[in-house]
């Protein structure tokens, strides 16, 4: 009957062990636990305070989006540069139909502003949507490999952006309200609305990468093209949908960066998908497509930004903010590490 | 296309103007001035562009202006200077980017007798320049820490603990300005104690989360000194979303027109101005007097002091030192 | 044959730029068939495939699926038409488990509101896939595991159980047995007759000549781009076979 084709070994508790180290995210919760506990020692207990914390989930909030985005492009084998530069773009856009078309400024807060913020976010998102298109259109049509694609989408976005701005920030109504950790019966929590609002929106991007179809062909793609094709799946028209994803998550970081500043400016997003790309390898993601999880990308991130807020916090120490970066890379190639590691245990 | 037909007109132009000058009626004909800045994207230059395009509109003088359109960076720059030069303009307004590495294309202009003036920046060897003209950093740092302890009402005999956001470690204006705020704070107010510095990288989300936790860090924190527009970015809104303005002494750098509006609101305590529209307007006169009346300046060497904006900075102040985007 | 045609293709040819890759070949495929399509490296093998699984659109001839002429824009159009095509080597992502694999391009969804939001049934498809390949004969691990997690021989397994399933008139198998052991390899041929059985019309390519010689009905030998030989499997030998497809034994024209 050809049932002989069967696999014949049951898991040993060794081979548990090993598989659950070889799950990404497990690794990252023990070093978030290690980073924690070391952190809190150096700091003299003021790492994990409510403040500090405030803080880290403030800059996971800036970055977790670009890391999402990031995850869904590289799972299909590709990669999305332009990102920080949709932030500064966005943030931009943003504050100029504000300032400039709107002719408000930032006399405008707390409840008055929350209409314009609101304008602020959908006009950030729809640039980020059209940057999107721009990039599928790129390595689409014109096939342009994503890499160099993006590139120049990044360039050029970011030379629009200090276009319209004139190189200077664009101050513009705000409630500041929005980035401040609520306080409840009195405890004050670390967590504010934009960081409530950008977690929700990563619980359900995971969603949509793990149990839809959307998922789905996005790591079919990544994964074997061709099979891809050959399923009757269009990999153009998945790739669109992709890079439009991006485009509007990075559009909504730059919404996320005006918020936090109240202001739309062209460094905004400067540096950002480098951190971006850091966080998705930290959370797993393999730059050869086809393999991540969001719950690693989230973790990841928080492990890049409670290394960055941690070193800060440090007293028992002075750790120079050059010193800050080497160990920032030492962390990202420890990671990569990791991963080849894994990689080779499993064959 | 029009980039040729526009060099080929300057150089015939200049041709003309110099065979006009052997027979001494250079008056009668319109001079041009090179301008080569470091990068177009800083609002440092935007507003040195106002200046200069209003000098040279005043003076009747064509202005050729040039520069990378966002990388401050030697490597680019050369090629612009070297092409501007083969333009032969009367005079070449230049802003080194690094001393050594401009000092070539700079002797080369002179050499093929075009007027040099160097600005904010000057190259390694400025005897063959008209002028050089500089902006004090130093002095903005040691204004920075009169400004803060100002603020905070500094008395001697007591302590008091504050912050520097820098942007990176090597950046040449963040090195000037933290020297001098350094030495002032030495000099005057020995009671100040500079806890804590970190770097935004350019990015004021970063610039934002460094003081976000030197504020949890110092709960004690008197002051802060954001050494450029990133950083006071970044430092203004962290103030303000945890309702400290006010209560701990922000002082930034450059006047970036919505700073300008933080000073109004006491959100920052005082912004260290530079006046790039002065240096732009000083260099292009003093260019013109030397190349019409061969006229060189009294002084050499001009610095041009930094200035404090504050709450009792006159409006019509406000509106000079104000960065202006050029259109 | 007592069958009706079920696929066929008339005189089609197909260039890439100066190189004929096929050239005027004609193929009747009947209903509960299989027909070996063999010959040398640059025949025209693969080309043929291409254009009968719609990956490629010939430049002359035509494509009648019972009796009714059809063009192909793209494979999605010859899937829905009820071809199923396994390529050589590359039918399957790696990365993706078992039932993914085979309900890739043919998802279910979930009932209600999720569902319409695109939130599939992975519960109800690992049940359906693990039905449909013991259906047609293909045993594996667990329909939840990673296809990398198989060995060669079970993604086979799998790559063919897929295509079998699925298939509802033509079933194009290229190279099935390449790379398998002799016992998979016989499970292979197993599923093959099978197929048949149900009634469609299965076409087998292969190098493995034994393999073709003791599944197929008929054997049809392409050299340089041209049909040059049709015939029951019977009034072959292994021998005038390989002299077909060599051109060292005399052809049909």
């Amino acid at each position: 009957m050809g049932n002989s084709i069967q696999d014949s070994q049951a898991p040993s508790l060794l081979d548990k062990v090993k598989t659950s180290f070889r799950n990404q995210s497990v690794l990252l919760v023990a070093t978030l636990v290690i980073l924690g506990v070391v952190f809190q020692i150096a700091s003299e207990g003021i790492f994990l305070t409510t403040g500090t914390l405030a803080t880290v989930l403030n800059d996971w909030g800036s970055y977790i989006l670009l890391a999402v985005a990031q995850t869904f492009v590289v799972i299909t084998g590709g990669i999305d540069l332009s990102v920080g530069s949709t932030v500064s773009l966005s943030s931009v856009v943003a504050g100029w139909v504000l300032v400039q078309g709107l002719h408000l400024d930032s006399s405008i807060s707390g409840d008055a502003a929350i209409p314009y913020v609101l304008l602020a976010v959908l006009v950030a998102l729809l640039v980020g949507l059209t940057v999107g298109a721009l990039n599928a259109f790129l390595i689409n049509i014109l096939k342009i490999v994503p890499f160099i694609a993006t590139l120049a989408t990044m360039g050029a976005m970011s030379g629009m952006a200090i276009i319209i701005s004139g190189g200077m920030p664009l101050q513009g109504p705000n409630d500041f309200n929005l980035g401040i950790p609520y306080t409840v019966f009195g405890v004050q929590l670390p967590i504010s609305t934009t960081v409530l609002t950008v977690l929700i929106i990563t619980v359900i991007a995971g969603l949509y990468l793990h149990k839809t179809r959307f998922g789905l062909y996005t790591y079919a793609l990544g994964s074997n093209p061709f099979a891809t094709r050959a399923a009757g799946i269009s990999p153009a028209r998945h790739i669109t949908k992709v890079y439009m994803l991006s485009g509007g998550l990075a559009g909504l970081a730059g919404a996320y960066a005006y918020i936090r500043l109240g202001a739309g400016s062209p460094s905004n997003g400067a540096g950002m998908e480098l951190y971006a790309i850091a966080a998705t390898v930290i959370g797993g993601v393999s730059l050869m497509g086809g393999v991540g999880r969001i719950i690693g990308i989230a973790l990841g991130t928080l492990v890049l930004f409670t290394v960055q807020s941690g070193l800060l916090m440090v007293k028992v120490v002075q750790v120079s903010p050059s010193l800050k970066q080497v160990i920032v890379a030492i962390l990202i190639a420890a990671a990569v590490a990791v991963q080849t590691l894994q990689k080779n245990g499993r064959k | 296309m029009n980039k040729r037909i526009l060099s080929v007109g300057m150089a015939a132009l200049a041709v003309a103007g110099l065979t006009l000058g052997a027979t001494g009626c250079a008056s009668t004909k319109k001079l041009s001035i090179a301008f080569v800045m470091g990068a177009e994207s800083d609002p440092f230059f935007q507003a040195m562009k106002v200046g200069a395009t209003d000098e040279a509109a005043a003076e009747g003088v064509d202005l050729i202006w040039q520069g990378d359109p966002s990388a401050y960076d030697v490597a680019t720059q050369v090629p612009i200077v070297d092409n501007v030069i083969a333009q032969k303009p009367d005079g070449l307004v230049l802003i080194p980017t690094d001393p050594n590495g401009l000092q070539a294309s700079s002797d080369k202009a002179v050499a093929a007798g075009i007027a040099v003036a160097n600005v904010d920046t000057h190259t390694a060897d400025t005897t063959d320049a008209v002028i050089t003209i500089t902006g004090d950093n130093a002095d903005g740092g040691a204004k920075a820490a009169d400004a803060i302890a100002g603020a905070i009402g500094y008395k001697a005999g007591k302590s008091y603990q504050v912050v520097v956001g820098l942007t990176s470690a090597t950046a040449t204006t963040n090195v000037g300005r933290l020297d001098g705020f350094k030495a002032q704070v030495a000099a005057k107010y020995p009671g100040i104690k500079i806890v804590d510095v970190a770097y935004s990288a350019s990015n004021p989300q970063t610039a934002n989360s460094n003081v976000n936790n030197w504020l949890t860090k110092y709960p004690n924190l008197s002051g802060i000194f954001a050494i450029d527009g990133t950083n006071a970015s970044g430092a203004a809104a962290a103030l303000q979303a945890k309702n400290l303005v006010g209560k701990i002494a922000l002082v930034g750098y450059d006047a970036y027109p919505a700073n300008v509006e933080l000073v109004k609101t006491g959100v920052f305590t005082a912004l260290i101005a530079q006046d790039p529209a002065a240096e732009a307007r000083l260099a292009i006169k003093t260019l013109v007097d030397y190349i019409k009346n061969g006229t060189k300046p009294s002084n050499h060497d001009v610095v041009i002091p930094n200035v404090t904006i504050d709450k009792n900075t006159s409006a019509s102040d406000l509106k000079k030192y104000t960065y202006v985007a050029a259109k | 044959m007592p069958n009706k045609v079920i696929y066929e293709v008339r005189n089609v040819s197909k260039n890439y730029g100066a190189v004929v890759a096929l050239d005027g070949a004609s193929l009747k495929l009947h209903a509960g068939e299989v027909v070996g399509l063999v010959g040398d490296n640059g025949a025209g093998k693969s080309t043929l495939v291409k254009v009968l699984s719609g990956a490629h659109s010939p430049d002359g001839g035509e494509i009648l699926l019972e009796g009714v002429e059809r063009t192909w824009h793209n494979p999605k159009q010859a899937l829905e038409a009820g071809i199923e095509t396994l390529y050589q080597d590359s039918g399957l992502a790696p990365h993706l488990t078992v039932s993914q694999n085979v309900f890739l391009g043919r998802e279910k969804f979930t009932k209600g509101i999720f569902g319409k939001l695109g939130f599939l049934a992975k519960k109800q498809m690992e049940a359906e896939a693990e039905a449909d390949l013991q259906a047609v004969g293909i045993a594996f691990p667990s329909s939840n595991r990673p296809v990398s997690q198989l060995s060669g021989g079970q993604r086979q397994a799998v790559a063919i159980g897929r295509a079998v399933s699925w298939a509802r008139k033509v079933l194009i198998l290229d190279e099935p047995t390449n790379h398998l052991g002799a016992r998979q390899a016989g499970e292979v041929l197993e599923v093959i007759k099978r197929a048949k059985k149900k009634g469609l019309g299965v076409i087998f390519i292969s190098h493995t000549l034994p393999h073709v010689l003791e599944v197929t009905d008929r054997i049809v030998v392409l050299r340089l781009g041209k049909i040059v030989r049709d015939a029951p499997t019977s009034e072959y030998t292994a021998d005038t076979l390989i002299g077909t497809i060599t051109g060292t034994y005399g052809s049909d024209e």
